[in-house]
């Protein structure tokens, strides 16, 4: 399963990833300028608060979000194991916010659906990686942690 | 290997997933009183408000039982079961015989012993045939019994489709499960808001009409109305399990062990039917809600199939959703004195912040989250961050004033969950305990 590692040593904390995820995937412009000045305004579904490092969905082993969505609005990919919202069904009850560890599921206010990252599961490559300067975002294959502990 | 699953619902999926996660071949019967195949229970309420259709209901596929080569037999009951032959007597007319047998049968709706319960036009909201009961009412004046979220849930629906609702219940404060005073009033206000006319602390005494109901009497007056919603409650279906002398515990649902096993051998319980730990109360308790079942299906299946899985325990939480305009959710207890075996050793503290239309407020007890409300917009985003603390147990002491913040978010508490790695061996936690920060 391919995953984002963010390697804390190159992320600068320059937000160009949350400027550029919500610009690419959530606005109506498409372009930055656009975007900026668009109500309302594009949400990124990737962070960067805190520390020094991009934080996006972990798309978890045992999904807590799964389990929570009563509709089954939230989907595991059967190919690449990626977990994504579904959204012409969703109904804007949060219990995927209620339950994920991370806090990264947003409840958009404006649209009734809940805003996670899919890693870009319609582009073929996240834009965050695409765009980073550092070359910190990258896609890598899921570590197995069983196997080492 | 014979699979066994009563109950059509979330837990017993829930369980088909897990077996066939690990046991591609073995048959599985299913069975589910309900004549309308894989809906959600929680969506009922989104089906009489005519948000949703009502194929928009199932949180499955329509072909999920075919596709993991489950036999389902819908609107079967099971009549009765025997550990001792392993059998179950279905009212089709035919015996199944199971190696291993699931229990997920839900709850029941309380009807309350009031005179005059049963003439028509009143209704609980738990099953697909009271939605569209409630969904054909005619008449332009309601009242719902019990403002629990159903409760509320069900007055907003009625009142999106142009009814006049009164909400009535007993207890001091809407959402006395889900929220405490403050919250509540927060609660009330919007629905007060939309319309809808709210009276607590009042009982209904009895419904008067004849033949159909005409109003309800409570302790101070009488409210006239064409229908009437009751919603004071669900009560685990336990008919089955006590037949077959199946443990019953001291909350009324079926008791079960660490791996979601009955008092009976081979016979595992999942979901609002049975009784688990609650992490927050430190008790026993029925936590029936929707991603608990699913959790505990999932524990079922899988060591049904032969695995050896422990639950960890659960924890109630709600999320009223978009239904009253902002988002509001709590977690846990909503009260110090909800938690028991509390003695002198414990300590509680209560933190709160509150702005006109926004309030957080998290319970500690020595040191560890036992219940959290988050209401609007702002508060309620990270809150999951706040329901894995709760659900581990974490001392959270030293981080009071992060976990408060307007900012929090994971990468602050991040340190605190290292300090506390044995808790957190999942993947997705360890690689970002690996990057030092």
């Amino acid at each position: 399963m391919q995953v984002i590692k963010v390697d804390p040593k190159k992320c600068t904390g320059c937000h160009q990833c949350e400027l550029w995820c919500a610009t690419e995937i959530a606005s109506v412009a498409k372009e930055l300028a656009g975007a900026i000045n668009e109500e309302p305004q594009p949400v990124p579904r990737v962070y960067v608060e805190g520390k020094k490092l991009a934080l996006q969905c972990r798309h978890c082993v045992e999904a807590p979000c799964l389990d929570a969505c009563p509709n089954g609005t939230m989907r595991r990919d059967a190919e690449t194991g990626l977990v994504y919202v579904h959204e012409p069904t969703c109904i804007a009850c949060w219990m995927c916010v209620m339950v994920c560890p991370f806090g990264i599921i947003n409840p958009s206010p404006t649209y009734k659906v809940a805003i996670k990252c899919d890693l870009c599961r319609n582009m073929g490559y996240p834009i965050c990686a695409e765009v980073c300067p550092t070359q910190a975002i990258t896609v890598e294959p899921r570590q197995d942690y069983r196997k080492v502990f | 290997m014979r699979y066994v699953l009563i109950g059509g619902s979330a837990a017993a999926v829930s369980a088909v997933e897990a077996i066939r996660s690990v046991d591609k071949l073995s048959p599985i019967d299913l069975f589910s009183d309900e004549k309308t195949p894989l809906f959600s229970r929680v969506l009922l309420p989104y089906y009489v408000a005519e948000e949703l259709s009502k194929p928009l209901l199932n949180f499955r596929s329509a072909d999920f039982f075919e596709e993991n080569k489950v036999t389902a037999h819908i609107g079967v009951r099971v009549r009765e079961i025997d550990p001792q032959s392993k059998t179950a007597a279905a009212d089709d007319g035919n015996t199944y015989a199971y190696d291993k047998l699931l229990l997920a049968t839900g709850g029941n709706a309380i009807i309350p012993k009031i005179p005059g319960v049963d003439k028509e036009g009143i209704s609980p909201l738990k099953t697909m045939q009271d939605a569209e009961n409630i969904y054909n009412f005619k008449g332009d004046r309601a009242v719902v019994i019990g403002a629990g979220s159903i409760g509320v849930e069900s007055c907003i629906s009625l009142m999106r489709r142009g009814v006049r609702v009164t909400l009535l219940e007993q207890l001091g404060h809407v959402l006395p499960t889900v929220f405490d005073d403050e919250a509540a009033g927060i609660i009330r206000n919007l629905i007060e808001q939309m319309g809808i006319e709210v009276i607590t602390g009042e009982r209904a005494i009895e419904f008067t009409g004849n033949g159909r109901v005409q109003s309800v009497v409570t302790s101070t007056g009488e409210i006239e109305c064409d229908n009437v919603i009751l919603s004071v409650g669900v009560r685990p279906a336990v008919e089955l399990a006590e037949k077959a002398g199946i443990e019953i515990g001291m909350m009324g649902g079926i008791t079960t062990d660490g791996g979601m096993m009955t008092s009976c051998q081979d016979i595992y319980a999942a979901g609002d039917v049975c009784e688990t730990f609650d992490i927050a109360r430190n008790q026993i308790f029925i936590n029936a809600i929707w991603p608990m079942a699913v959790e505990q299906g999932r524990i079922a299946g899988s060591n049904m199939a032969g695995q050896d899985k422990q639950y960890g325990g659960s924890v109630r939480m709600n999320s009223i959703g978009n239904f009253i305009g902002i988002p509001a959710m709590s977690m846990g207890v909503t009260r110090t004195d909800e938690c028991s075996y509390a003695d002198e050793e414990c300590h509680f503290q209560e933190i709160k912040k509150r702005t006109q239309n926004t309030y957080k407020k998290i319970i500690l007890k020595n040191g560890c989250i036992v219940g959290a409300i988050f209401i609007g917009v702002g508060q309620t985003q990270r809150s999951g961050i706040i329901s894995i603390l709760l659900r581990r147990q974490i001392d959270v002491s030293d981080y009071i004033q992060a976990l408060m913040s307007n900012n929090l978010n994971f990468m602050d508490i991040l340190p605190l969950l290292r300090r506390y790695g044995d808790k957190f061996t999942e993947p997705e936690y360890k690689e970002l305990m690996d990057t030092g920060l």
